[in-house]
């Protein structure tokens, strides 16, 4: 019996540490954004109106800031943010997910928002610049746009309709005219995984998993500087990501909805964007 | 609640009261179930998304399910069913643990799974850094997505096995053994078909489970047509692009569940006609 129990306690420290090690390694394993959708509630004490936001993953810190602000200037308001690839939102909206604010990382997914009826007028907010993050130790070797053809290379992009992998196509279309005809093709067969949005694809890269990826400047956050590389992509080759948002048809609170686009295009909000990396456009 | 001299068989209020409740529960559980299935099938035909069931997005991805899995299952089977037996059999120091360990995986989120396979296996893992000088690289393989299917799915064989075969009468192989019968002899003709709707229905439920594997895969093996897009990480993808789609491709894997689950019922109830 003496021997069993002996046995017990090496289990229980086993299943301890593995608990531990669990725990531990998660929250080394990235920003609490990584995977799909997460959403951020914050409240103040009254609780007189929600406002609920759906925002590109690339506007999680900085919409996770103003949101604070909103609630410091309409005391009683509480914002629910909530971020995703901005196709993956779009569907939301399509199946009646109900929120007041929609802001994209394309003008393509508000537009078809507003074909649908689903948004009002849309406004440019903010603009963003699409760059290549490739791991701190750099295995593959990659110092530039044309560096992605290297064979064995481990590339990741957002799935087809994430905004950045939009971006990123119409990158390397530029490209074919400059480096030959079948380079986005090349830079094509490297991919490794398509992943939901342009910060799961950042998180592959800062965790060396993957050899490269297209991402925002904006994307490359405190969290993950110290473990990835910018590589700017050529200028006459790069396009500007242009973010508009808008409020929804359906949205429960219109007036609420209103004053977070006008904070949002506000002096204040600009400034705070700007911050985050955002290129202002007020 | 007294109690009454009544004759048992006689009707009371308490009589039906019971089974009556037990009877709208076990509606209510499957109406619950069934509704949900019923909607997907609906829309299917309603909205006329079969066409994307033909898709090669869906193909590719119902192959790869049907792959992977296979494999995933043929090293369960092969490996689980001696372990279930020495679990079952054998008394041995460390027992406890092992018994743990195998159960582990059946609590832990597939997610938390998904990350622990990455920081083994991965690029920068434990083991994956030493396996990386040799040149293997298991991230965004389809190696990997049998990967996360074993750690996540084999406990659910290995368990019900033990139970199998620590149900079977040992007289019987005793016996057996007495008569001349080899140790391999006696462990095909007898083990194996008593305990054999055991593994069965652990083989099922694992199947079932490395199935619909998503979290681990997502997060250790990534997601890529034809290489580690399994059935669920299709639906997750085209849910964002095709809703249709997503909704025919969760039809197409019911079904697929269905013929496997028919499948394996028959065999059993073959089994246990043949033995008793």
């Amino acid at each position: 019996m003496e021997v069993a129990r002996g046995k017990l306690s090496v289990t229980s420290l086993l299943f301890l540490l593995l608990i531990g090690s669990t725990f531990g390694l998660t929250g080394c394993g990235g920003d609490s954004e990584s995977g799909g959708t997460s959403q951020t509630t914050s409240e103040t004490q009254e609780n007189s109106g929600t406002l609920t936001v759906l925002a590109a993953s690339s506007l999680t810190d900085a919409f996770g800031e103003l949101a604070t602000t909103f609630q410091e200037q309409n005391p009683g308001t509480k914002v629910i943010t909530s971020f995703g690839g901005s196709s993956e939102l779009l569907t939301q909206i399509e199946q009646g997910a109900p929120a007041d604010v929609f802001a994209s990382a394309d003008e393509d997914k508000m537009d078809t928002a507003v074909q649908d009826d689903l948004a009002n007028e849309p406004q440019t907010f903010v603009r963003n610049r699409p760059v290549i993050i490739v791991p701190k130790d750099n295995l593959a070797g990659i110092h530039g746009l044309q560096d992605l053809t290297k064979s064995g290379t481990k590339l990741v992009l957002a799935q087809d309709g994430v905004p950045i992998a939009e971006y990123a196509k119409k990158i390397l279309a530029n490209a074919n005219s400059e480096y030959g005809g079948d380079f986005e093709q090349q830079v094509m067969n490297n991919i490794v995984s398509r992943e939901a949005n342009v910060r799961t694809s950042a998180n592959r890269v800062s965790l060396g998993e993957a050899d490269a990826t297209f991402v925002y400047i904006t994307d490359v956050t405190p969290d993950i500087e110290d473990q990835v590389e910018v590589i700017e992509i050529p200028e006459d080759l790069n396009v500007t990501a242009t973010y508009p948002i808008a409020a929804l048809k359906e949205a429960s609170n219109p007036e609420l909805a209103q004053k977070w686009i006008d904070l949002i295009l506000s002096d204040e909000g600009q400034r705070l964007l700007e911050e985050y990396g955002f290129e202002r456009v007020s | 609640m007294k109690p009454k001299p009544e004759l048992p068989g006689r009707t009371s209020r308490g009589d039906w009261l019971a089974p009556g409740l037990a009877v709208a529960a076990l509606a209510l559980l499957a109406g619950f179930i069934s509704l949900p299935l019923l909607s997907l099938v609906i829309w299917t035909v309603s909205e006329g998304s079969w066409r994307a069931m033909a898709s090669p997005v869906a193909l590719d991805a119902l192959l790869l399910s049907a792959r992977t899995t296979a494999v995933t299952m043929t090293i369960i089977l092969v490996v689980g069913t001696p372990a279930a037996l020495v679990l079952a059999r054998a008394e041995f120091p460390g027992k406890r643990l092992v018994n743990t360990l195998v159960d582990i995986p059946a609590v832990l989120p597939p997610s938390a799974a998904g990350i622990a396979l990455l920081l083994a296996f991965g690029r920068m893992g434990l083991l994956g850094e030493y396996l990386r000088v040799f040149g293997i690289e298991l991230s965004f393989t389809t190696a990997a997505v049998v990967i996360a299917e074993l750690f996540v799915a084999s406990h659910f064989y290995v368990r019900q096995a033990t139970v199998g075969f620590e149900r079977i009468d040992r007289d019987v192989e005793a016996a057996a053994m007495v008569d001349g019968a080899s140790r391999f002899k006696v462990f095909s003709k007898i083990t194996i078909p008593l305990a054999f709707p055991a593994l069965v229905a652990g083989a099922v439920t694992s199947w079932a489970r490395a199935l619909g594997e998503f979290g681990g895969t997502i997060i250790f093996a990534g997601s890529f047509r034809g290489v580690t897009q399994t059935m669920p990480l299709a639906i997750y993808g085209t849910l964002e692009s095709d809703f249709d789609a997503a909704v025919a491709l969760s039809v197409l894997v019911l079904g697929f569940s269905f013929v496997i689950i028919l499948t394996a019922r028959f065999f059993t109830r073959r089994i246990e006609e043949r033995a008793g």
